[in-house]
């Protein structure tokens, strides 16, 4: 009997070619979409789990608060660690981690640009980084050592063996390397070099001090059902040791918590997080998609399949009649979608296959194909096949069975009017589905535009900023005040200077004294330090006062510049010689200007008070090249100057509209996914349209070949068929306009600087969408009407 | 003739059906006993209700009212399910446009009876193989129906329905879409079976069939107007 199943089912799907493909092709492209998903979630929840006793390790984090304002972050106190140590029997070891950013990092032959982190000895006690050489007892110990990962270790030295003792100067000190390690990935954690903590007294003193954060604290536990255990105890040690140690206005932390690791890459809601944060929200939205191109696929399925039901009642007529009971009936039809389906998930699987490589770029993770093998994965696949089986087979199975044999029989049973109606619903919640995605396709691209060519309030292009080599301070002072001389005597240069925060980065925050009501009160606000010449190159404008000037001595010492906001925020409307102060200045400053509001940020946040605050000594050079001059060029000759003072060095540039656009780069890749995911919506949708016109089309052959011959044209018969498509369409347009705005207009509440989402974009998406169904419907309604008449009427 | 012999015992045997806004007597108390082992012949002018009789007869289809015994058992209010079963076991059908499975080869049109009701593989391959050559198709078996020609589709049909071995074939004109030839060729083969055991009921419009069954039964406007017993037919058994 089986066999018979599997016979009727693959003869069935090798005589419908047509049919079959559109259902093959759509199921396909919905399996792999589910599968790249489920592979992304995969490696998504994945992170940090490889480390060895990944279920004990934790990292502290600190509620926060900031101007009153509660914040939590992934920072924490530098003696915290020693304290979990020593005084809480839960822990077994914990350390102390400072990431430092980029540095150049140089042996004899290679200066690379890596990442920097600082840690206590124990670092490698409680993260269980695999050594590939040296021991992970004693790495750290010695202050001139350093452990490097295996990849820079070949880039150094060729090989991770030979690296082991091989020096490596950063900044004006040289390491020995005393550790490769491999890097388990994928880890939030994004470690290339890491130094003992101690070998600079300015960072060790963050292990000795309660006033400020800055680093980050993970602990291994004995055992991990003790988590909850040390959770409870977490108010007590803030309160024995945090609280009595800071002064609580400005910044302050005002609890601790521990959070297992394997969490730490997932919560976005952290503040200062290590390194890599994931975003589980694009996960879920990218689920929901896949999810709905299976759904409008296995729609396509039941459509057509019921859509066929009249040929196939005779079949099932003839079986009943012979003898096959209806649950016979029911298993073969399921038969028919299971194959249909196991078909499907082996060209899914192809595709996924082959699009893993751009997918991986897109997303810029690097899952393997390897993954598929995964008995979890084998599990998920399967059960998409009993899932869509069911689903695109069941009804179907269940409603074809339920035809009664004399019914059935009958020449020309006729198509059952329920069944028609469920075939419109059908269609149109496939058309809303569609609809919503490209409306907000179009919305979040619409946004993004509109995000480029926000007014910033400075003049982004044309500037460019080159970072200096880690030398010394003394000496990196030096040269870059010469780079700055030097380079503005290029012809092409219009202005250099230099800065320690670009727009687009995160600005530095600090606890300030401000005069508010002739009374100095502590507020932590914004600032950034910047040369003399900064506000000139970048077209910032100003709105009252002077900016910096070499000529007014008091400008090095004790004046501020600030923006409109901060105006606004200590009620200022003559800010002129308003009083700031850091604590640690020994004199109070002046607002000598105010500065118009720019974004110094992200636009996702309107803008807030700022500080500029005056530094031309360090930071990144900074050039603006003429409007007419030729950048590669300019490039050229600034290169020139540059290896006259850093031969050893290349010339690390970016231009600034560049890395500004760098802050939207997660969501323009988004972006395309969505894109391709959207396109995919439609055109599967419009499969199974096309598949549906075709049965329309079959069935109406007769009338079609009677109306021509009574002098009916073409176009009319076109138009007569496509009308009852059209006017599917046009309710799901009806229906996914509210839809897609009022979950858009959501969207939007997120970014400081927003679109309105206007009329046209509905009207565009509608007249799109109802032209490439009308197109589809069109070639099958053309074919019916071209025929030629007489043989249509002959068919009976 | 004792009761228990009747294979089909139907009194009053009513059938309307029932559309939008008319509602057609096709069947108006229908009286009819046919004894295990007869040959019977219905016959009528288009539209008289014969299909519709055949198809009650054949459990494909139930009356509106009336009673309707089938092998003794009263089955007026049976199930689809209980219908299913006995179809299964006790009932062959040929129909005037053979009704193969087009999807399905010969070999296989004929072995589907067997497949549902369980039979195993080797035994129903050894009774289709029987059935074709009794049907003098065995040459034809990995055919598509739409490759034979009309007599050879029917005794796929024919083979098809006996298969299984049924007590009852009923045969709604089944030579209706042949020509004479194998028509008559049709005729024998039924007319064999019914001298094997087999009871026949057959629609048909052909005289010259009629005169392959024991017993006429003339149908007008849903009710049994004459029954004639086919003297000849008995004369021959006879001798
Ligand atoms: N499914 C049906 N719905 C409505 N009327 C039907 C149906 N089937 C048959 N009839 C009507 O019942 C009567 C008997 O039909 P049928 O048994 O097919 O006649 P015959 O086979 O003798 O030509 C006819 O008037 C026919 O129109
Ligand atoms: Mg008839």
């Amino acid at each position: 009997m089986l066999k018979n199943y599997w016979l009727t089912s693959w003869r069935s799907i090798t005589r419908n070619r047509v049919h079959a493909a559109i259902n093959i092709i759509g199921l396909a492209v919905g399996i792999a979409s589910c599968i790249l998903i489920y592979l992304f979630l995969q490696h998504e929840l994945s992170y940090d789990q490889s480390f060895s006793d990944a279920d004990r390790l934790y990292r502290v984090t600190s509620d926060m608060s900031l101007n009153g304002q509660a914040k939590k972050t992934a920072l924490s106190h530098g003696p915290l660690a020693q304290t979990l140590t020593e005084e809480y029997p839960e822990v077994e070891q914990a350390t102390f981690l400072l990431q430092m950013g980029q540095n150049s990092l140089r042996s004899k032959e290679n200066a690379l640009t890596v990442g920097i982190s600082y840690a206590d000895s124990n670092f490698f006690k409680v993260l269980p980084f695999p050594f590939v050489a040296g021991d992970p007892a004693t790495a750290l110990q010695n202050p001139f050592s350093v452990v490097v990962t295996e990849e820079l270790a070949r880039k150094y030295f060729g090989s991770a063996d030979s690296a082991l003792g091989k020096p490596l100067t950063y900044i004006a000190s040289t390491f020995l390397v005393t550790g490769v390690i491999s890097h388990p990935r994928p880890s939030h954690l994004q470690i290339d070099a890491v130094f003992p903590l101690h070998f600079d007294t300015n960072t060790e003193y963050m292990l000795n001090q309660w006033q400020m954060v800055g680093g980050y604290t993970y602990l291994k536990l004995f055992k991990a059902e003790q988590a909850g255990a040390l959770t409870s105890k977490m108010p007590e040690l803030y309160n024995r040791k945090a609280k009595p140690n800071q002064q609580m206005d400005g910044i302050a932390v005002t609890g601790y918590n521990i959070q297992p690791i394997t969490d730490a890459y997932l919560d976005k809601d952290l503040e200062y997080p290590v390194g890599d944060v994931g975003n589980i929200t694009y996960i879920y939205i990218f689920s929901v998609i896949a999810v709905f191109i299976l759904l409008i696929a296995t729609i396509n399925y039941i459509n057509l399949a019921t859509a066929r039901s009249a040929k196939r009642s005779k079949e099932v007529g003839l079986r009943k009649t012979i003898g096959a009971s209806r649950s016979q009936l029911v298993k073969q039809f399921l038969a028919e979608s299971f194959m249909l389906t196991l078909i499907a998930v082996v060209v899914a699987l192809s595709i996924v296959e082959l699009i893993l490589p751009l997918f991986n770029s897109l997303t810029e993770r690097s899952i393997d194909t390897i993954f598929i093998l995964k008995p979890e994965v084998g599990l998920f696949i399967l059960g998409i096949v009993i899932f869509v089986s069911f689903m695109a087979g069941g009804y179907p199975a269940l409603y074809l069975s339920g035809y009664k044999p004399v019914e059935a029989l009958k020449a020309n049973a006729t198509p059952n009017s329920g069944n028609a109606r469920l075939r419109k619903a059908l269609v149109v919640l496939q058309f809303t589905i569609s609809l919503i995605l490209i409306i907000g396709t179009v919305v979040v691209y619409n946004q993004m535009q509109h995000l480029k060519g926000v007014h910033l309030g400075f003049q982004k292009e044309h500037v460019i900023s080159v970072k200096i080599p880690s030398i010394g301070w003394v000496r990196q002072k030096e040269k870059l005040a010469l780079l700055k001389k030097e380079m503005l005597e290029l012809p092409q240069i219009a202005y250099t200077s230099s800065a320690q925060q670009l727009p687009g980065e995160d600005a530095l925050v600090s606890d300030f004294q401000v005069e508010i009501n002739h009374k100095m009160v502590t507020r932590t606000i914004n600032h950034i330090g910047v040369d003399y010449s900064y506000i000139d190159l970048m077209g910032i404008k100003l709105a009252e006062g002077r900016g910096y000037s070499r000529e007014i001595r008091s400008d090095e010492t004790h004046s501020y510049l600030i923006n409109e906001a901060a105006a606004r925020e200590f009620g200022w409307t003559d800010a002129l010689d308003k009083r700031i102060k850091l604590p640690d200045d020994t004199l109070t400053s002046k607002v000598i200007g105010v500065v118009k509001d720019f974004n110094y940020k992200s636009l996702h946040s309107k803008i807030e008070p700022l500080i500029i605050r005056l530094e031309p000594h360090f930071g990144r050079l900074l050039t603006r090249v003429n409007t007419e001059a030729d950048l590669s060029a300019t490039l050229a000759d600034m290169d020139k100057v540059w290896k006259k003072h850093f031969p050893a060095f290349p010339m690390d540039y970016q231009f600034l509209d560049e890395s500004f656009q760098q802050q939207y780069r997660a969501e323009e890749k988004m972006l395309i996914i969505f894109t391709y995911f959207t396109i995919l919506t439609i055109v599967i949708a419009c499969l199974g349209l096309f598949g549906l016109s075709a049965y329309m089309a079959e069935q109406r052959t007769k009338e079609i070949g009677i109306r021509i011959v009574l002098g009916s044209s073409v176009s009319e018969i076109v138009l007569l068929l496509s009308r009852s498509f059209a006017l599917l369409v046009l309710i799901a347009i009806v229906m996914a306009i509210p839809i897609a705005w009022f979950s858009m207009d959501k969207w939007l509440q997120n970014f400081a600087y927003r679109i309105e989402i206007s009329w046209w974009v509905f009207v565009t998406t509608g007249l799109a969408a109802m032209t490439i169904a009308l197109a589809t419907v069109s070639y099958q309604a053309m074919k019916a009407a071209l025929a030629d008449p007489i043989r249509a009427l002959r068919t009976e | 003739m004792s009761k228990e012999e009747f294979i089909i015992e139907t009194q009053q045997l009513e059938k309307k059906y029932i559309t939008d806004t008319v509602e057609t007597t096709a069947l108006a108390g229908v009286d009819l006993r046919i004894a295990k082992g007869e040959f019977v012949a219905v016959m009528g002018p288009s539209g008289c209700g014969k299909s519709t009789l055949l198809n009650i007869l054949g459990l494909l289809d139930s009356p509106s009212g009336g009673t309707f015994r089938f092998l003794g058992q009263d089955i007026s209010h049976a199930s689809e399910r209980q219908r299913a079963k006995i179809r299964k076991h006790n009932l062959g059908f040929v129909f005037q446009s053979f009704n193969l499975i087009d999807e399905l080869t010969v070999e296989e049109n004929i072995g589907l009876p067997l497949a549902y009701l369980g039979i195993p593989r080797a035994e129903a391959d050894k009774r289709v193989k029987e059935a074709m050559e009794r049907m003098g198709i065995a040459h034809r078996h990995a055919h598509f129906p739409q490759q034979l020609s009309g007599g050879q589709q029917q005794r796929v049909a024919i083979a098809r329905a006996t298969v299984s071995n049924p007590s009852l074939i009923l045969a709604d004109e089944p030579t209706g879409n042949l020509d004479s030839v194998h028509g008559r060729e049709v005729m024998s083969l039924l007319s064999e079976l019914n001298d094997a055991g087999t009871t026949v009921v057959m629609v048909t419009h052909s005289p010259s069939d009629a005169e392959y069954a024991h017993r006429i039964v003339n149908l007008f406007d849903g009710q049994i107007v004459t029954e004639s017993l086919n003297a000849r037919k008995h004369a021959a058994e006879l001798l």
